[in-house]
């Protein structure tokens, strides 16, 4: 039974990245830049493919 | 010949049955054997839970939560596009908030701006000095109240602090200004003629 921790750091590396953009979109949205609102928006959906994606290939690895 | 092939048999079936019997008494011993061998190094779990959270539900449980945060900032995203797609401010009419008489110094009078529900504060800070903001705290939207005694506008939902001047926050977790409200004086009376835009 081989144990690597690799997935949970990358996973806890997007879940970080998820927080800072939440965070930036919702700010830059009462700052009125609504372009970086959207493009904040944009990679905080993009993460989530990405964390499955690092899921996947973590629960696969035999 | 018959008589030696059944002895042989006999025999044979001897150690068979023996084979078995030393079989089955390893397996008793195996079986009685603390802790009880296993291959897959989980026997010494013991309670259900510690199943609950080990690496791969983790590991789900930070995939969902990359879905929760995704789906979250779609509203956000919906009202940026609302927002490209709508243009400029539209100007918000003058409110008359409250005569200039009724209001000493150091106090501060609610009101309402530009919407019925857009709660705001004009305070008065000196005989001629007035600032009014938005007072939805700029964290997660608690009401902001004056205080004279810290001259400050205190958020008591998380301790956070804005400067009745500029509106900064000097305290606690809200990061950005609260919205000031621009005012106008006539005739005796304060009036509120818009809100005031960040400017970054």
């Amino acid at each position: 039974m081989k144990r690597s921790w690799r997935g949970v750091i990358l996973l806890c590396i997007v879940l970080f990245l998820n927080i800072i953009c939440t965070q930036k979109a919702v700010n830059a949205y009462y700052f009125e830049h609504y372009r970086s609102v959207i493009m904040y928006a944009l990679f905080n959906i993009l993460l989530f493919p990405a964390a499955y994606l690092i899921y996947r290939r973590e629960r696969d690895v035999r | 010949m018959d008589k030696d092939q059944d002895q042989e048999v006999q025999c044979a079936e001897c150690v068979k049955q023996k084979h078995i019997q030393n079989l089955q008494q390893k397996q008793q011993r195996k079986n009685d054997q603390i802790p009880f061998e296993e291959n897959n190094y989980t026997h010494n779990i013991r309670k259900g839970d510690e199943r609950l959270l080990d690496r791969r539900a983790f590991m789900k449980t930070m995939v969902g939560a990359a879905g929760v945060f995704a789906v979250s900032t779609l509203p956000w995203g919906a009202l940026a596009v609302k927002g490209l797609a709508g243009g400029g401010h539209q100007d918000d009419p003058p409110l008359r908030i409250t005569d200039i008489a009724d209001l000493p110094v150091g106090e501060a009078a609610k009101f309402a701006y530009p919407g019925k529900h857009d709660s705001a504060l004009l305070i008065r800070l000196s005989e001629n000095e007035y600032k009014a903001y938005q007072n939805a705290c700029t964290h997660l939207k608690c009401p902001v109240f004056w205080s004279k005694e810290k001259d400050e506008l205190v958020c008591p939902c998380h301790h956070g602090a804005f400067d009745a001047r500029t509106g900064k926050p000097t305290a606690g977790p809200p990061q950005r200004p609260l919205p000031e409200v621009l005012l106008r004086q006539e005739g005796g009376a304060v009036y509120a003629t818009g809100v005031k835009h960040y400017e970054t």
